[in-house]
């Protein structure tokens, strides 16, 4: 308490300043409590009718406005979840007291994201959610991306404790190039690795001022790169959000110690925000999570060559190589090194031969997720704005985000995202009417490694696998030891694993950790490390010229430029010989009509290019239709496109089994893929030979039709949101495996297996279809109990036999919500309870594939509040009853985690 | 850290526990993939099965010595084991004991004689011998000419804390089929496919034991191949020893069939050769003399033989200066090699092939022999054997006559088998 009052202290000091500031002739100073509670309520915002003048109240309900009218003056009151009041002042003598009364909010939310202009969440055009910072504090989640999962539609995969990654109608992985993700206007995606890092490096949960989540289709308003939808999520403005507020979540994961001992989760997240005047506002935020990490815990057995799962261990299969265990990748057929012993001891050429009918492949002994990834998670986010209103009206915004930390992402096989940092910083001028902006974000991904190449090299550097005296020598040798002693062929496999892997390294020890410390540090293929310190610069404006076209229509109209500057010094991109520059540029044009009081029609368009591909224009029309005062049907044609991601254009990895690279028209010279043809290895599996050729990637494009309902029924108390989709892929960009001669000499159907085999991207030929629906239901009851319930499908069908599309998504998926926002004694009591339930589905990933059973989780929160204190205090759990689920193979088991948070001035 | 933990149970994580440990199994864990389950055909171990037959006691007896039942017990393992009846065992001990011990004693004598006078290390060693480290039923055995070989689980270099062990040395042993009937080297096999758990038992009519020497050794120890000794060694001189013949013969990793000819067979092919090669020299001496060539050529016959004869009396044959003209040691080498039998259908192996007495067919049959491993006479057309039903025999391609395997056949060594013979192959 003390600690407190300190800042009370600091807070009063601070107001004092600000009223010198001031040099308007009249001022009127109030206080805005809730008229239940009788808490204060910040972040209201106070206008004057008729003049320009508002500002919001403070952290502690307070305010005061100035202005240059005589008295009486009226003021508007409004916050979303109240009534909007009128006061009307007569005097400055005393301080205004404002009892502000709760209301049902349900439907009245505002939101930009869906044609960037504000508008009520009802008359949006496009499927749209939102979360406000309300429904975050009262959420069941101890990260505010796991309430993301609990909107309709939406499918979150979680790869480790902080890495989570949403998507809409499809396509869920750990890496989504599908799916925009924008803090405060900048796309979060680490431009060099091609994922969000939204849940690494963004927004605290404190700085959270809305999230809005279009769903499908959005890139005519965003960019390339929205097919599946665009997460909006801005922070919290310093002029209206003020003071300090904290949260202290301290928490407990692997309660059953499954994975690993019970290990404590601590994530203190902190803003302190400060308007010095009506000119300037400032804030600062951090966070820092501190955990025992979930693992993948997938030990089965994984057929590499035909892409499934399989029966077998490591104690039947000797090739056996397993999901979450790595450094088996690497295998030899050991009948190599008994041809050899047979041709020396010619006595036992009839045995050897007896034996060596079929393949005996044998895989090097790996170590589990468990043994090598050092479990620590640790996240720590700095982020800061200097806002200056150079006008009233004309606000420049210069702000950072930066974060470091340690996480799991799952790629083409796990990879441990270790001391990786990223900021991004933006200088924005924005304006009812217009606005500029321009970002970078500056990945480094640190001391990232991949954990299968890291540890087959790690095998390699203790124990080579070639040579007369190499693991596989020795192995075939005790096998063959072994089998000329009676030994069944299984148990000549284990004596003769335990025989050539006398020595290994075993984890924990010295031993193990110089080697391994040594190998994740080199890059790949000698090591695992990734050294991608790869950039993006961004530059973007818009201007609604709608005072100018009113009497026509709405106009906007923006654009945009991107350059990516790749470099990895060769170890990620194709990019030993220097940076290289990919530059992208587009601009959109919008305009809307009210046809009649009933009917409103949005079209846009967008042309967009990169330097690597032909340029593109999306095209989207929309209309609303006005049904009632509170119910809309929307109606809209949207087409969106993605550029192949720097990945699938400059990617160039030695994964050791093979190698991962881009559709870049220079892998021919560089690969010789002229003179040395690469086939398609499925043809050269069946004893055809196609040869791939390499042309220019296209775009990807989906054109999707959309029509939905949202309206509030039952007096307000129901919000009903229904909507329906179907959309058709162009150019559906996938990958596909090439084998190649590795002499340069004629290709052999061996070659599919021997040969050197690449991941190569392709443009699909075949038009790939998607549909879906979604519905919803929000009502809120008397007393503040309010019960949310939804569920959506999602389809892709046409989809050739032999293509991988990842679609990854449950065709059908589920959420309930029960919460109460206050009730008890001065409504201090809140809970929520969330369920939500996902269908099995087949997972197609590029570490595995594989069937994943449905999912049941269930969130739930008990809070109370301490207003005079200004204290939340929240018991909560993730995955209340600590059943372990998955959302893709390989990713981490997740179980649950149970916390107690103390937030102060969480508003 | 731990502070903080108490903190939070005592907050309330008390009254969440019953939930939280409460696992009505709601989320299935992966999907497992069920194994296939192999199953071995009978029901009873190796040992189990010996020590249940009473036609085996003595062999069982044998293994009891040799302290590998524990070996043959194992249901994870997979043997094939030839295991001779009582009668074979009875006719092994008594040839060992030099006739000490009579065939018609009564099977406790025999089980004494096991239990007392073989040592545990030769009893593992005959075990050993009759093991094959896989399973092969009958059906299993190749019926190609002449057999096929099998490396037992007998390490003629020791344990493996020998010094100088190796671990893939295996004395090998020669399966072979005609139809069902089945012969272990040339051993007929009595009863086919017995199984057991760990494998399958073939019975057989006598132990068969493992060979000790090489065919070198055996060559050299043996009073009736002089000749052949003294006719290897001179077709060796010159020769690097890696190249000789003599090494091949003295080597474990080789696998050879030597048709061996007795001195006597040496004695009668090299007395007429030297006689023929000494008529015109004895005719034009005997002129010089004074006889008339009339008379000479009566004569010289006669006194050519009686010089030949002397010459040809004694191995020194090969090493005498006067005949080097006349047997190179190219020319001897020529006829030495044409004496072991070589296989030309090896899958992936240098040549080699052992060949049993039983494992001759009754129809002439070709084969090749390491003449043939020479380019200049990589078309030669071998030798000729035949099973003739009274005997076997082998025909060089200049031979006037077959000649006749000498019975006892199939002399056993560590790199091959040794079948003497009554005359000299003769390639051309």
């Amino acid at each position: 308490m003390r600690k407190i009052a300190s800042y009370m202290l600091a807070l009063s000091l601070a107001n004092i300043l600000t009223i010198a500031v001031f040099a308007q002739s009249t001022t009127i100073s109030g206080n805005i409590v809730n008229s239940v509670t009788g808490e204060s309520v910040s972040a209201v915002s106070v206008t004057l009718r008729g003049a320009p003048a508002g500002t919001f109240t403070d952290d502690r309900g307070n305010f005061k406005i100035s202005f240059n009218q005589k008295l009486p003056v009226t003021l508007l009151i409004s916050s979303i979840g109240y009534a909007l009041q009128e006061v009307v002042v007569n005097n400055t003598s005393q301080p205004v007291k404002v009892q502000f009364v709760p209301a049902n909010s349900l439907g009245q939310e505002v939101i930009v994201s869906a044609t960037r202009v504000a508008q009520k969440i009802l008359e949006s055009p496009v499927s749209v959610e939102r979360i406000s910072a309300a429904a975050i504090r009262n959420a069941p989640a101890a990260n505010f991306y796991d309430v993301v999962a609990t909107l309709k539609g939406v499918d979150v995969t979680t790869s480790s404790l902080t890495f989570k990654t949403p998507t809409t109608r499809g396509f869920g992985g750990s890496g989504n190039a599908r799916f925009n993700q924008l803090v405060d206007g900048m796309d979060n995606q680490a431009p060099g690795l091609n994922f969000s890092v939204g849940a690494i490096i963004g927004l605290n949960e404190l700085d959270i001022d809305n999230i809005e989540l279009l769903s499908g289709a959005s890139s005519a308003l965003y960019g390339p790169g929205g097919m599946n939808g665009t997460m909006l999520m801005t922070s919290k403005n310093p002029f209206k959000y003020q003071g300090l507020s904290f949260i202290v979540k301290t928490g407990i994961n692997h309660t059953d110690g499954k994975e690993r001992p019970a290990s404590p989760y601590y994530n203190w997240s902190l803003r302190w925000a400060k308007k010095l005047s009506e000119k300037f506002a400032f804030k600062i935020t951090t966070e820092l999570i501190q955990a025992k990490d979930w693992i993948g815990t997938d030990y089965r057995d994984y057929d590499r060559s035909n892409a499934v799962l399989k029966a077998g261990s490591r104690a039947t299969d000797p090739g056996y190589d397993g999901v979450n265990v790595y450094g088996d990748e690497t295998f030899a057929d050991i009948r190599q090194v008994l041809s050899g012993i047979a041709l020396q001891a010619p006595f036992l050429g009839p045995f050897i031969s007896s034996i060596s009918a079929n393949p005996i492949n044998v895989s090097r002994t790996g170590y589990t997720e468990q043994q090598i990834l050092n479990p620590n998670t640790v996240n720590f986010k700095l982020g800061g704005s200097l806002h200056y209103k150079i006008t009233p009206g004309t606000e420049a915004i210069l702000a950072g985000y930066w974060g470091t930390g340690n996480t799991v992402y799952t790629g083409a096989s796990r990879y441990s995202i270790k001391d990786f940092k990223m900021g991004q910083y933006k200088f924005e001028l924005n304006n009812k009417n217009w606005l500029v902006r321009a970002f970078t974000t500056q990945e480094n991904a640190g001391e990232t490694f991949n954990l299968g190449a890291t540890t087959q090299n790690f095998n390699e550097a203790w124990k080579p696998s070639p040579g007369a005296t190499g693991w596989f020598s020795q192995y075939g040798q005790a096998y063959l030891s072994s089998r000329l002693s009676g030994a069944s062929d299984l148990d000549a496999h284990t004596a003769a694993r335990a025989i050539a892997d006398v020595g290994r390294p075993v984890v924990g020890t010295a031993a193990f950790n110089d080697i391994y410390n040594r190998i994740r540090r080199l890059p790949v293929p000698k090591g695992g490390a990734l050294l991608d310190r790869t950039d993006l610069y961004s530059a973007e404006g818009n201007y609604n010229f709608s005072s100018v076209t009113k009497s026509f229509a709405d106009i906007l109209v923006g654009a945009n430029f991107r350059r990516y500057l790749l470099s990895s010094q060769g170890t990620l991109f194709a990019d030993t010989a220097g940076k290289i520059g990919i530059n992208e540029y587009g601009a959109f044009i919008q305009a809307s009509r009210d046809i009649s009081s009933h009917l409103k029609i949005t079209a846009s368009g967008r042309y967009d290019k990169n330097q690597n591909f032909k340029g593109r224009f999306t095209p989207r029309i929309t209309a609303v239709i006005k049904v009632t005062e509170n119910s809309n049907i929307r109606l809209s044609y949207q087409t969106a496109y993605r550029f192949p991601s720097t990945q699938m254009q400059w990617i160039n990895l030695d994964l050791v089994s093979y190698k991962l690279i881009g559709g870049n028209k220079a892998f021919k010279d560089i690969y010789h893929f002229n003179t040395n043809p690469a086939y398609y290895r499925d043809s050269l599996k069946n004893g055809n030979k196609v040869v791939k050729d390499f042309p220019t990637l296209n775009p990807e494009a989906i054109s999707s039709f959309e029509v939905g309902y949202k309206g509030l029924l039952m007096e307000t108390r129901l919000l009903l949101d229904v909507y329906g989709y179907y959309g058709q892929y162009t150019n559906f960009l996938a990958r596909t495996e090439v084998a190649q001669s590795k002499t340069g000499g004629p290709i052999t159907q061996a070659d599919a297996i021997t040969g050197q085999i690449y991941s190569v991207p392709i443009n699909s030929t075949s038009k790939v279809k998607t549909y879906g629906f979604g519905i919803g239901i929000d009502y809120r009851f008397p007393l503040n109990f309010s019960i949310s319930l939804n569920g959506a499908s999602d389809n892709l069908t046409d989809v050739p036999s032999n293509f991988i599309a990842s679609f990854n998504t449950p065709k059908y998926k589920a959420n309930a919500t029960f919460a109460n926002t206050g009730f008890g004694k001065a409504k201090r009591l809140g809970f929520a309870v969330a369920y939500r339930w996902q269908d099995a589905f087949y997972f197609q990933g590029d570490l595995a594939n594989g069937n994943l059973p449905a999912v049941q989780t269930v969130d739930a929160q008990v809070s109370y509040k301490l207003p005079r204190s200004k204290t939340l205090l929240k018991l909560g759990a993730n995955n209340l009853l600590n059943q372990y689920y998955y959302n893709g193979v390989g990713n981490s088991n997740i179980g649950g985690l149970y916390y107690f948070s103390v937030g102060y001035n969480v508003y | 850290m731990i502070h903080l933990i108490k903190k939070f149970k005592i907050a309330g994580l008390l009254a969440l526990s019953a939930l939280v440990f409460y696992t009505s199994s709601c989320n299935k864990d992966l999907e497992q993939f069920t194994e296939p389950v192999i199953s071995n055909a009978g029901t009873l171990t190796l040992t189990e099965a010996i020590a249940a037959d009473p036609d085996n006691s003595l062999y069982n007896a044998l293994l009891a010595k040799s302290g590998m039942a524990p070996l043959f017990s194992d249901k994870a393992s997979l043997f094939t084991m030839f295991v001779p009846v009582n009668s074979g065992m009875k006719l092994f001990i008594n040839v060992i004991s030099g006739g000490l011990v009579d065939i018609n004693s009564p099977d406790a004598v025999f089980t004494g004689f096991i239990s007392a006078n073989i040592p545990a290390a030769t009893a593992a060693a005959l075990i050993s011998y009759n093991t094959i480290p896989q399973k092969v039923t009958s059906g299993q055995v190749p019926t190609i000419f002449p057999n096929y070989e099998y490396p037992t689980i007998l390490n003629p270099t020791g344990t493996s804390t020998t010094a100088g062990f190796n671990p893939f040395a295996r004395l090998t042993t020669f399966p072979s089929r005609r139809g069902t009937t089945l012969w272990v080297d040339n051993i007929p096999v009595t009863a086919i496919d017995i199984p057991v758990v760990n494998g399958v038992i073939h019975k057989i009519a006598v132990l068969v034991a493992p060979p000790t020497k090489y065919l070198w050794d055996d060559i050299a120890a043996s009073t009736d191949l002089t000749y052949l000794k003294a006719a290897i060694i001179r077709a060796d001189s010159g020769v690097a020893v890696a190249g000789r013949i003599q090494t091949a013969l003295s080597s474990f990793g080789a696998n050879l069939t030597v048709l061996a000819p007795t001195d006597l067979a040496f004695k009668q092919t090299l007395t007429g050769a030297i006689t023929q090669a000494l008529i015109p020299v004895v005719t034009a001496q005997l002129i010089a003399f004074g006889l008339t060539p009339a008379a000479a050529a009566a004569q010289a016959p006669a006194v050519a033989f009686a010089q030949a004869s002397a010459l040809a009396s004694s191995p020194g044959v090969f090493t005498n200066p006067a005949l080097f003209s006349a047997l190179t040691a190219q020319t001897v080498r020529g006829i030495v090699v044409y004496h072991v039998l070589s296989a030309q259908t090896a899958p992936f192996f240098p040549p080699g092939v052992r060949i049993f007495s039983v494992n001759i067919p009754a129809t002439p049959t070709t084969v090749k022999t390491l003449l043939n491993s020479s380019p200049l006479a990589a078309l030669h057309p071998g030798l000729s054997v035949q099973a003739t039903g009274t005997g076997i025999t082998v025909k060089g391609a200049a031979n006037a006559t077959p000649s006749n395997i000498i019975f006892p056949a199939d002399r056993n060594a560590l790199n091959g088998v040794l079948h003497k013979v009554d005359q000299v192959l003769l390639p051309l």
